[in-house]
């Protein structure tokens, strides 16, 4: 479980350090604020997608909750404290951070045993990563030779290292070919169902929500929307279904209603229809004895979704409930 | 990468024992990412391969009667002539087992590990320390005593049973160890190896031999408290008139190293990574 409160985080300004609780005073000086009053929790038992586009602040927050950044307000509690005030912070949070976290010098094997010593963690354990990750064969060679991938799924086995409670991985589908997508696509759905706490990191609605349960979507900073992926499609409203029938004319009459929007497809005897879900068009395609050939959700819609969300958040504000802006000059 | 399977093996397969973070630990964590770069090896061989060829050089080259053309009247600062190079050389690795890790990204999983950073440093330095004074210890005394046959006959000519002979040889390797801590401590400071490398060269190499040049016996009392010159006072057997004893000496590199490693520590634990 993360649990991020007011967590603010201002570069080039004066910045004060936490003190043993991790809390800190006000905000004070000036410079670039690149995490706004953020306020989430993250559950443990669920993939959660930490979304935003670029420079949003996503690997800032990410840092702050492994203690590498200090919060210049606010606090962020993992498990039941702040990262750095765990006795063995290796078992409950596992982090892939976004630049590399290797000598480049140091051989696969010896990166995670110097960090296992620090932890006891027995060698068996590092073999034991190493063939999750896939890296046995190369274990004893220098890490400067890795490609993009290979040194993605080190960061990943130093992560795993611990077996911990929480795993945090800032966009670990980075430089991994189709077979390693899917293998982390996996390895996160597992590390879930297992009961941990799993924040990913990603500027991509479309990959995350084949994963993640839970979203968590933040834009210059500030919270967008902290919502499951279910609720952040139907929400959206904006979700197309490709309609494939030699009946698209009988259907688009018969689907046709107030909150329905249908265009006409690529081809002709194709529909693009927004507003009702693939089920409802289903049941009245039965219905009514019109033949379906295809009936598929069209994920570039959600990533337009995404995409409306955070260009203009202060536009999003307007029109949502969510974290209402305080004393934002909107 | 042929190995990895789509669907994952069990990240937990056994249950894994679980231990906190203690000094020893992190100690043994330094320790093993000392002797894990290929840098440690080169650097280390290196500088006492240099301190040792210079020394024997240096020794079978030796006119009798101080007719060379270098004015060194001390025996073991004669043979001992190589630690010039071999201190730049050990720096470096002390600069490079800090400042790498930045330069690398390391630091990141150093202190993902252990958060609350100060054992890091301390165990840097300790490794550090331990292995340059052995290899400093064996480098100099080996160095003396193979220098040593060549110089019998001549004004140069010394044993190890002669008065302040061993503690200069010691004082040597000493100064070199803590020199080294100190270029350590720099880098962990500055956060870049050129920086750090090129900061002690300004501060410790130069910056005394301008200052003495400052006709005042005020200024030259004082550079003699400098890292370099209090090594310098360590590593000779006859005492020079206004440089410190030897425990003043060694007191004062002691303090310097503490300095740099104190100022990197209050910083560490301020600043981001
Ligand atoms: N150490 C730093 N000093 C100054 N500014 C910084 C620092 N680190 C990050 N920033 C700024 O903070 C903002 C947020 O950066 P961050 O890396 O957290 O974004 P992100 O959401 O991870 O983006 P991406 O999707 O590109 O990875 C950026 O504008 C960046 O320039
Ligand atoms: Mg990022």
């Amino acid at each position: 479980m993360i649990k991020a409160n007011g967590l603010t985080k201002r570069y080039g300004g004066r910045t004060r350090r936490p003190g043993r609780t991790g809390r800190t005073g006000t905000p004070v000086g000036t410079g670039k604020t690149v995490v706004d009053d953020l306020t989430f929790t993250v559950e443990p038992g669920a993939v959660t997608g930490f979304l935003g586009p670029n420079g949003a602040g996503k690997s800032t927050t990410m840092r702050m909750i492994m203690g590498l950044d200090a919060p210049t307000a606010g606090h962020v509690t993992v498990g039941d404290r702040a990262y750095a005030a765990h006795p063995a912070p290796l078992h409950e949070v596992g982090g892939l951070l976004e630049a590399r976290a290797v000598h480049p010098g140091r051989t696969a094997h010896h990166h995670l045993m110097a960090l296992a010593h620090t932890h006891g963690i027995p060698g068996s354990r590092v073999e034991h990563v190493l063939g999750l990750t896939g890296l046995t064969d190369v274990a004893g060679n220098r890490v400067k030779g890795f490609s993009l991938g290979m040194g993605q799924r080190l960061g990943i086995a130093a992560a795993l290292l611990g077996d911990p409670a929480t795993v945090i991985l800032d966009e670990p589908v980075n430089g991994l070919d189709p077979e390693g997508v899917l293998w982390i696509r996996n390895l996160l759905k597992s590390l879930a169902a297992e009961g941990r706490t799993v924040f990913v990191s990603s500027h991509l609605m479309s990959e995350t929500a084949l994963t993640a349960d839970r979203l968590i979507i933040i834009g210059r900073g500030r919270l967008l929307a902290e919502t499951t992926v279910a609720d952040f499609v139907r929400d959206s409203g904006v979700t197309a279904m490709k309609v494939v029938s030699p009946g698209a004319r009988t259907l688009a009459s018969l689907l046709a209603g107030p909150g329905v929007e249908i265009a006409p497809g690529a081809a002709s005897d194709e529909l693009d229809v927004r507003g009702v879900d693939g089920a409802y068009i289903g049941r009245i395609a039965a219905a009514h004895a019109v033949p379906l050939y295809e009936l598929t959700p069209r994920t570039a819609s959600l990533e337009q979704a995404f995409m409306d969300l955070t260009r203009d958040e202060v536009e999003y504000q307007a029109g949502t409930t969510h974290d209402a802006p305080t004393g934002a000059a909107a | 990468m042929s190995t990895t399977q789509t669907v994952p093996a069990r990240v937990s397969p056994a249950p894994v024992h679980r231990l906190g973070v203690t000094p020893a630990r992190v100690l043994r964590s330094e320790w093993h990412k000392f002797w894990t770069l290929r840098s440690t090896w080169v650097t280390l061989s290196g500088s006492s391969l240099l301190i040792l060829a210079t020394g024997l050089a240096v020794a079978i080259s030796h006119e009798p009667a101080g007719a060379g053309p270098e004015e060194v009247g001390d025996p073991v600062v004669l043979t001992l002539l190589g630690i010039q190079f071999g201190q730049i050389i050990l720096t470096v690795l002390g600069v490079l087992f800090t400042a790498g890790e930045y330069s690398t990204g390391m630091i990141r999983a150093s202190l993902s590990a252990v958060p609350r950073r100060l054992p890091v440093l301390w165990a840097k330095a300790a490794v550090f320390a331990a292995v340059t004074l052995v290899t400093g210890l064996i480098t100099t005394f080996a160095t003396f005593l193979l220098a040593q046959p060549f110089l019998a006959d001549t004004d140069m000519g010394a044993s190890l049973a002669d008065p302040g002979v061993a503690g200069a040889v010691a004082g040597t390797a000493l100064s070199l160890t803590l020199l080294g801590v100190l270029g350590l401590g720099l880098g962990a400071l500055l956060r870049s190896v050129p920086g750090a490398v090129g900061a002690f060269f300004a501060g410790v190499v130069i910056m005394p031999e301008v200052l003495s040049a400052v006709p005042s016996d005020a200024v030259k009392e004082a550079v003699s408290y400098f890292p370099a010159r209090a090594a310098q006072s360590l590593g000779a057997v006859q005492h020079q008139a206004g440089s410190p004893s030897d425990p003043a000496a060694l007191l004062t590199l002691c303090l310097w190293a503490l300095a740099a490693l104190g100022t990197a520590g209050w910083l560490l634990k301020r600043r981001d990574v």
